[in-house]
């Protein structure tokens, strides 16, 4: 009869775990540990940056791209923009923005800086990242990130290829877990907004 | 009968084919950029659109960028065909013109040249304004 009663409780409280945990991260989709350490990358001013670290305790948009790419990165880039100065004037703080290119062969840190440059990027709080080959591949396996080098056309001064690549932005949060994924060049800015206050409360 | 025949050749004389706001992505010089615009076809025959040249880039491509399971690619297409009374976007995303390798660098605000050739249209010049998306 006791361990009945026993049983009972221990199911009630079960329960009411289940609802809270349930409760608690029902408001974003994933929660997936990034599952490497200490990668160091280089910025666009070829300053090392150790990823994830670097983004320990704050809120991270980190999207992948090349800049070799005409149409799909840049449009990304540019959602990331209007992230950024949407978080501004939501005065976010703690909110991070990084690209890291998957092309790391001719996205050296000065390619990423003239890449920013002609885009005014504002970066207080927005990176572009680059690293050693086996490094960036490292994170991408990880992330499930896909960056397929396409055929190689001719021109006068020399050779140029593009890669069917992952179209994505992750959002990962204070512990370093990805929380959200979504469409990089077809972001709903508002629904991303929306999520980061959610990891801030 | 005059101002049938002043009529007539404005008929003639008038654009069928319309090509509408042209703009062109920001982009280093050596890199790559994409040129958007509409074409709007009033003619009452379709016409194809088979080349765009400009001098800002050493090759200029007709891309479509496809998306399948998250996955973006970019397929070469030798043409688009604009149907009559019709318009078709080249828009981020979607079609573009490529230009590949630039020749210099393409900053805010500036206007660049192309030509556009169709089948039935023959060339027609056009000026696009570099945009900072
Ligand atoms: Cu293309």
């Amino acid at each position: 009869m006791f361990s009945f009663k026993i049983e009972k409780y221990l199911l009630v409280i079960s329960f009411l775990s289940i609802i809270l945990i349930y409760g608690c991260s029902k408001k974003l989709p994933m929660d997936k540990q990034i599952g490497f350490d200490s990668i160091t990358l280089l910025n666009q001013d070829s300053s090392q940056v150790v990823f994830p670290d670097e983004y320990k305790n704050k809120i991270l948009l980190l999207t992948f791209i090349y800049t070799n790419c005409p149409d799909i990165c840049p449009m990304t880039t540019h959602n990331m923009q209007l992230l950024q100065e949407e978080v501004k004037k939501d005065n976010l703080k703690n909110v991070q923005f990084a690209e890291l290119s998957f092309d790391p062969e001719r996205d050296v840190p000065s390619v990423l800086k003239e890449f920013g440059d002609i885009r005014n990027i504002n970066y207080n709080n927005f990176t572009f990242l680059t690293g050693k080959e086996a490094d960036v591949k490292k994170i991408l396996n990880n992330m499930d990130i896909l960056a397929l080098p396409g055929d190689t056309t001719k021109t006068e001064s020399g050779n140029v290829y593009f890669f069917t690549h992952t179209d994505r932005i992750d959002l990962i949060d204070q512990n370093g877990r990805i929380r959200n994924e979504y469409r990089g060049s077809k972001a709903n800015i508002q629904e991303i907004i929306k999520d980061i206050k959610a990891l801030e409360d | 009968m005059i101002i049938l025949l002043s009529l007539l050749t404005f008929l003639t004389h008038s654009p069928k084919i319309k090509i509408e706001n042209a703009w062109v992505r920001p982009a280093g010089k050596g890199m790559n950029s994409a040129l958007y615009f509409n074409i709007e076809n009033s003619n009452t025959k379709p016409d194809v659109l088979y080349k765009v040249s400009s001098p800002v880039a050493e090759l200029v491509q007709m891309h479509k960028t496809v998306e399948t399971n998250g996955l973006a690619e970019m397929k070469q297409i030798k043409s688009v065909t604009i149907p009559s009374n019709k318009t078709i976007e080249f828009k981020p995303g979607s079609y573009h013109v490529m230009l590949i390798k630039l020749k210099r660098d393409l900053n805010v605000s500036q206007k660049i040249d192309f030509v556009f050739y169709f089948k039935k249209a023959g060339k027609i010049n056009v000026q696009a304004e570099v945009k900072g998306q």
